[in-house]
């Protein structure tokens, strides 16, 4: 008896300062100290997207941007023939790859046309949905224009008249508007979200998506072309100064979306996601292509540099929607987004 | 007339007859035996397959100051008097007890983000996913602001609370709040059971519980373009403590100034290109 000290009874008989403690709770309860929420529960739910749907943004941006320079090519007067064939080919099998991955994500792929059953300018699903029909079919057409003209619709009467009835140039310009939106709508979807780290940046995703698209694009023709060893001279060249302002301007769209996510935007530059995004994008898919096209042009390091440029774009597509997996399962990120003027109102003036 | 449920968290007493009966009349599956190891609750959170959750909060909210003798029936009969021994009422600490659900909101963002037009509004002014529309894509899961509607893995499609659509249209309230013994669940004219709310918690503030508030009005919980909410709680609490946002917003407001931004976006980069032909 006499080993034990009174200190240690006295704890025993539940006293802590000479006072009972009848409760079965420790003195202070720790998790008084911690921050605010239930027992760290995310308060809302995570998007589902497994890969289809980052590589579904990073199609939608390339298909943005080559039809971009399709068409610009057209509208100043400097079309190659070459990258008109790769655009109108091109834009026919992401029209088909597009709604092949974003399917496949769907719970219920069978019922995808119930897409079609309504159109709602709020939703950017709904939006997405409609304009991949709206440029599907207008690059089907074009296609088939292309195609007669390649020979590939035989000698007769069908492919002449093909050649001569499509209404190529209309329907190039009412493309691009098309092809844009695609591009952008990649942002916008992800940003109409309770996600914080999306939701926040509204105003940008948008633009950002597309300035990293219109890249990807404008890299992915001039590997194609470079691969083929066919397209003008001057066109490598356009493509390449085309591609280093869109890389300034891409990297100034992202600088400005990680000064407005603010420390929402910690998930993405934190971690495994920070690492792919901050080694996968800025580093390997802006900086190096950046510096490998100040030196003098050459095939092969052209064709590094676009491969380089894809492969960031990925990289970015992928960071951003993991990093919105990571900002949903952050209660706190949430709830310092809901607690002040932080998220979005309907009454903001931007 | 727009149906709605009110539950007021300060009679709830945890017993989960709400939770039971939703999956019964439902015929939810089971989540299986997992233990959360972290609370007495093991259920966690709404999920497509449990469309009401009874959130079980240990709220201790000053130090434990227990001193002297504590007349325990003093305490269960509520009593705010100063107690003998200068034990306080709250030492005991407190239970929150909170049966979460649908909040039914006035402009709902899943039905906004609802690209097939499954999610509608019913005949009683309730969100209700239409089962043989949905085809799963899962946009309105992170549309929500309250991390209710989710997708279930094996069926592919969304689910949430209906507010009992069928038993509404046989006359009937729902399971959980038929099932609640102690009317924690209150359902009925949304218009009244604000008159309820209203007066509930001027009592409540009468009996000195002045951090008793309704949530899920255009001022707390239904905010930000989602004009309020159809089921409203009372809370006694900060609503984050109910893992509940203070101030949820409209994910979708911001849809038009985004297309605005991207189109001029849009055609800054075609600038930029058409710039790159110059000579
Ligand atoms: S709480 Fe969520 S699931 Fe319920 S109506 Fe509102 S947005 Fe839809």
């Amino acid at each position: 008896m006499s080993d034990i000290s009174s200190e240690a009874l006295a704890a025993g008989r539940g006293e802590q300062n000479g006072k009972v403690q009848t409760s079965h709770h420790p003195k202070t309860d720790p998790k008084q100290d911690e921050k605010k929420g239930y027992y760290g529960i995310p308060p809302i739910k995570r998007a589902h997207w497994t890969w289809q749907i980052p590589v579904y943004f990073w199609l939608g941006g390339i298909t943005a941007g080559v039809a971009l320079f399709t068409a610009v090519s057209k509208l100043v007067g400097k079309e190659d023939p070459a990258v008109t064939r790769l655009g109108r080919y091109f834009a026919v099998v992401s029209m088909i790859l597009s709604p092949v991955l974003l399917i496949w994500d769907l719970g219920r792929p069978e019922r995808f046309l119930n897409m079609m059953r309504i159109w709602k300018l709020r939703s950017p699903m709904s939006n997405q949905s409609w304009s991949l029909v709206a440029y599907g079919n207008v690059s089907g057409i074009l296609m088939l224009k292309q195609a007669a003209e390649d020979g590939l619709l035989g000698r007769g009467g069908i492919a002449r008249l093909v050649a001569r009835l499509v209404p190529h140039r209309v329907l190039q310009v009412l493309a691009l508007p098309l092809a844009l939106f695609i591009g952008s709508n990649t942002g916008t979807l992800l940003s109409a979200t309770s996600v914080p780290i999306w939701a926040r940046n509204w105003m940008l995703m948008g633009p950002t998506f597309l300035a990293s698209g219109v890249s990807t694009g404008l890299s992915f023709i001039s590997l194609v072309l470079n691969l083929l060893r066919t397209g003008r001279k001057d066109t490598h060249h356009t493509l390449q100064r085309a591609e280093k302002v869109m890389l300034l301007v891409e990297s100034g769209l992202i600088a400005a979306s990680l000064a407005r996510m603010s420390r929402w935007g910690k998930p993405l530059v934190t971690g495994k996601i920070g690492a792919l995004f901050v080694g996968g994008t800025l580093i390997g898919g802006i900086a190096a292509p950046l510096a490998l096209l100040s030196g003098k042009e050459t095939r092969n390091k052209s064709m590094l540099t676009s491969v380089l440029v894809l492969l960031g774009g990925l990289a970015f597509r992928f960071a951003v929607v993991l990093a919105g997996r990571k900002s949903a399962d952050d209660p706190q990120a949430y709830f310092s987004f809901t607690r002040g003027e932080n998220a979005p109102q309907p009454g903001d003036k931007i | 007339m727009a149906t709605g449920f009110l539950t007021d968290t300060t009679v709830c007493i945890g017993c989960k007859a709400c939770e039971v009966a939703c999956k019964q009349w439902n015929q939810l599956p089971a989540d299986g035996y997992n233990l959360t190891g972290a609370s007495y609750d093991n259920t966690g959170h709404l999920s497509g397959t449990t469309w009401r959750h009874v959130a079980f909060i240990e709220n201790p909210k000053k130090q434990r100051r227990l001193s002297g003798d504590v007349d325990l029936i003093a305490l269960a009969e509520d009593v705010t008097e100063t107690l003998p021994g200068n034990a306080e009422l709250d030492g005991l600490g407190r239970w929150n007890f909170m049966s979460d659900v649908c909040k039914h909101c006035v402009e709902a963002p899943c039905q906004q983000a609802c690209p097939t037009g499954a999610i509608i509004r019913n005949e009683f002014d309730n969100v209700y996913i239409q089962p043989d529309v949905c085809n799963g894509c899962g946009y309105c899961v992170p549309a929500c602001p309250y991390g209710v509607i989710t997708q279930v893995p094996n069926d592919g499609r969304a689910f949430k609370c209906t507010l009992c659509y069928d038993r509404q249209r046989d006359g009937l309230e729902p399971a959980c709040a038929k099932a609640c013994p102690t009317n924690s669940i209150m359902f009925g004219d949304v218009e009244d059971l604000k008159v309820i709310a209203a007066e509930r918690v001027a009592t409540l503030h009468a009996k000195g519980y002045d951090n008793a508030f309704v949530y899920g009005t255009p001022e707390v919980g239904g905010t930000g373009g989602i004009g309020g909410n159809h089921s409203k709680f009372i809370l006694m609490d900060d609503p984050e403590t109910y893992n509940l946002p203070r101030h949820p917003f409209m994910p979708q407001v911001k849809v038009k100034g985004a297309f605005v931004a991207s189109s001029i976006a849009a055609a800054a980069l075609t600038a930029v290109v058409a710039l790159a032909f110059r000579d």
